[in-house]
């Protein structure tokens, strides 16, 4: 059985209100969704509330899902308006100065993580965090919708052209703010260097 | 250096559903365009950069969502709110039924509703009983009270005699007028004893009277709650 066809049959066995095959379901994107929710908001707080978000989504339209694209299209789509909703909701959401995990202790890092593998090696997942924590700082230098563009493209290997169907756009007004969030990318990285 | 076809370029090489043919175009343009070389480059390097992120472990969180649990815990309702306690009413109706001895009689009157064993006779009948049972304890208690007063008399009577015996024995000389007055006397304590005794019969009398009309009371208030439920 195909990823897809996995997909496919936890979907109908969750529409069939099988609670064990939502929560399969749900493991299997999970992840990807929260990091998505993470470069974008740029702390965990807020990137679980996303996620939440998302997946509530995700099971409220579940039965209107057809299997026209891949389920994580489908997903993403709806994760990029979930992102949209909570950026307009939220006029802090992914302020640009606050932006980078670095900022925080290494208790408040990890305060939100209780799995096991924080457990056994919490300083591997520290720096784990910590790294990824520069790249949210880099990333704070874009607006919200340069950052979606970023993560749809670099992250979610999107197209341009379901990138400008999300954002009612069109395909080369993708690519040039692609190619300016670049551009604004690269100068931060070397500021960033430059500090460092 | 400038280059307006750098975006396309850039976005042309991060792009992997370009056709083979736009790849081999930016190629080509590549390979003469310094600026979108060095552009592609910064790109790439920035692309690099990004994706060394290394993908974070998901905290808890509650996966599935309340609506889901609802739909676990609680089958919804195959009856209405009435339709769900209609059953719970009848069984309890039911169970006051027999605690109370409930009895319906129909008739071409319609039909009526009574409590307890006396269920199924009439008001009418019903008084009726109420005033034999009065009339009989009245009789007996006439009765009760003539006999006792006849027994009483007679005691007090042959009492008094052997008291008027004593009193003669003792006085020898006393003058037959004497005995006139002691007599008188006595017979005067002996009315009044009689009428003393037969005033606390009949108080004794209208006491029962009235438990009689308590009782025609209480039927008269049964009948007009089994009335009501008529």
């Amino acid at each position: 059985m195909s990823f897809n066809d996995q997909d496919a049959a936890l979907i109908a066995d969750a529409l069939d209100g099988s609670a064990r095959a939502w929560e399969r379901l749900v493991k299997r994107y999970e992840g990807q969704v929260y990091n998505f929710s993470l470069r974008l908001t740029g702390n965990s707080s807020d990137a679980l509330d996303l996620m939440q978000e998302v997946f509530i989504g995700v099971y409220r339209n579940l039965h209107r899902f057809r299997g026209d694209s891949k389920f994580s299209t489908w997903l993403f789509r709806i994760a990029h308006n979930k992102a949209v909703d909570m950026s307009r909701r939220k006029p802090s959401f992914m302020p640009i100065s606050s932006l980078g995990g670095a900022e925080q202790s290494e208790e408040e890092v990890l305060e939100h993580y209780t799995d096991e593998s924080v457990q056994e090696n919490p300083q591997a997942m520290l720096s784990e965090i910590q790294h990824n924590a520069q790249i949210m700082a880099v990333l704070g230098c874009l607006s919200w919708e340069q950052r979606l563009i970023i993560e749809l493209k670099v992250f979610q290997s999107s197209t341009f052209d379901e990138i400008a169907e999300m954002q009612d756009i069109s395909a080369n007004t993708a690519k040039t703010r692609f190619y300016t969030a670049l551009k604004l990318l690269k100068k931060q990285m070397e500021h960033s260097h430059d500090l460092s | 250096m400038t280059c307006h076809e750098t975006a396309n370029i850039v976005s042309a090489y991060f792009d992997e559903s370009s056709s083979a043919q736009e790849r081999k175009a930016a190629q080509l343009h590549l390979d003469s365009c310094s600026a979108c070389s060095a552009a592609l480059a910064d790109s790439q390097a920035v692309g690099a950069h990004l994706r060394q992120w290394q993908d974070e472990a998901v905290p808890q969180w509650q996966r599935i969502p309340e609506q889901l649990h609802s739909k676990r815990r609680v089958q919804k309702p195959r009856f209405s709110f009435w339709g769900q306690w209609a059953p719970l009413a009848a069984a309890f109706m039911l169970a006051l039924a027999v605690m109370f001895n409930v009895q319906v009689d129909l008739n071409s009157d319609g039909f009526s509703v009574a409590f307890g064993q006396s269920g199924g006779m009439s008001p009418d009948a019903v008084a009726a009983q109420l005033a034999q049972f009065e009339q009989a304890q009245r009789q007996a208690q006439a009765q009760t009270l003539q006999a006792l007063s006849a027994s009483i008399e007679e005691r007090q009577v042959n009492s008094n005699a052997r008291l008027l015996e004593t009193v003669i024995e003792q006085l020898g000389d006393s003058t037959s007028r004497s005995i006139e007055q002691v007599m008188a006397y006595f017979e005067a304590q002996r009315q009044e004893d009689l009428q003393l005794m037969e005033a606390s019969y009949q108080r004794l009398v209208d006491s029962d009277f009235q438990t009689v009309q308590s009782m025609q009371q209480l039927a008269n208030y049964v009948q007009y709650q089994g009335g009501s439920l008529q």
